[in-house]
């Protein structure tokens, strides 16, 4: 027994419905975000890669990753460290023959990520489909791949990447202690739990207008825009079922992370945890 | 999405992969002569190749075993359990209800076991 937005059902009944959710909404699920956030989402997510700080031969993992927004994010983040490690490198090398110069633009044509990868892994295929078909048209595709994956059970093996990222995805995972724990079991020693999602608003005034908001403005803009009402009634249903702050950051502990910690974003709309497998 | 016999297969496979093998025969369902697999709405060209450098990273997520990839059915096989997880538009598909059921001849396969 467990819930789907406000309603009631078994386990089976949520995993179908909100795949369901998915299914119909992926073609425009990047448009509904600009939508209802007033594209507040960019910023949230850039917010989140530049927390990760990730340093070029990072090998990040980003579940629930969909159409591909926090992968995107990360390789642009990377090539841009690269970038500027590549120029500091040849500042200091300024006796260099010909021979030596053109080979050092060689390399960096072939090491523009400096071995860093991002795997996206989602439970929607069609989910994984628009985000593939993005990565084609922005010219994403060294360092990049696309697994079809249940975030409960991850085809991974232990002890294999350095950051697990989640954005607006672990609110739709049934067993939520499960994927925590198999976050856990992916991640190096020594790697990073971070995970993005919208949380509780504690100030009362910005909680009155943000659930007005939430219930008179978003289903109509799913509606109009996605032609879908439903979707988006669960979407602002299953914000309000997901764990607060504290209760979440406790969760995370008990899959044995270290250290974690939560940042509020936009007082609370949104929330950034954060946790170290030692 | 979910196969109705692939629920009470998928019940089995976990109950091997977490409590060691019983060698039991391999169920109901698909046998391996159908080379199609799960055929759902794959590209009728030719298949798109996994990326290369997820066969690092990849295993069951059943028994957390390695897999070995097929290029032939465009397939990642986990021998021990006898299933193959399919590969559609180049994207691996490692959701335990989706895999086909390996039949296994002894003899010819088993040698090829590495």
């Amino acid at each position: 027994e467990t819930h789907f937005g406000f309603q009631t059902v078994t386990e089976a009944e949520r995993r179908e419905k909100i795949y369901k959710v998915f299914e119909s909404v992926a073609k425009k699920y990047d448009v509904m975000n600009d939508s209802m956030t007033l594209g507040i989402h960019r910023v949230w997510k850039d917010i989140l890669v530049h927390k990760m700080n990730p340093s070029p031969g990072t090998l990040l993992l980003d579940v629930a990753g969909g159409t591909g927004d926090i992968a995107f994010r990360f390789i642009n983040y990377v090539r841009s460290v690269r970038e500027r490690q590549l120029q500091q490198k040849l500042k200091h090398h300024q006796n260099l023959s010909w021979q030596e110069i053109s080979e050092s633009y060689q390399e960096d044509k072939s090491k523009s990520l400096g071995d860093s990868q991002v795997v996206v892994c989602d439970i929607n295929k069609e989910m994984l489909k628009v985000g593939k078909q993005k990565a084609q048209h922005l010219g994403y595709s060294e360092g990049l791949s696309w697994v079809l994956g249940n975030a409960e059970e991850l085809p991974f093996d232990d002890d294999k990447f350095d950051v697990y990222t989640i954005a607006f995805g672990i609110r739709n995972v049934t067993r939520i202690d499960l994927a925590l724990q198999e976050a856990y079991r992916v991640l190096k020693p020594g790697g990073r739990f971070l995970c993005l999602e919208f949380s509780h608003v504690s100030n009362p005034l910005l909680s009155r207008l943000y659930d007005l908001y939430s219930f008179q403005v978003i289903p109509v803009l799913g509606e109009v825009i996605a032609g879908d009402w439903k979707s988006y009634q669960y979407l602002v249903e299953s914000i309000r079922r997901f764990p607060p702050q504290e209760e979440f950051k406790a969760m995370i502990e008990d899959a044995g992370f270290f250290k974690v910690d939560y940042q509020n974003l936009n007082l609370g709309i949104v929330a950034i945890h954060s946790g170290f497998k030692l | 999405m979910l196969r109705g016999s692939g629920r009470g297969v998928t019940a089995v496979l976990r109950r091997w992969a977490s409590g060691g093998g019983q060698g039991q025969g391999q169920g109901q369902g698909q046998g391996s002569g159908s080379g199609s697999g799960s055929g759902s709405g794959s590209s009728s060209a030719r298949p798109q190749p996994l990326e290369p450098s997820l066969l690092r990273f990849l295993v069951c997520p059943l028994s957390k075993r390695p897999l070995r990839y097929e290029e032939a059915t465009n397939e990642l096989i986990n021998e021990e359990l006898g299933i193959a997880y399919p590969i559609i538009d180049g994207i691996p598909n490692m959701i335990p209800e989706a895999a086909r059921m390996t039949r296994k001849n002894p003899p010819a396969e088993g040698s090829k076991q590495p």
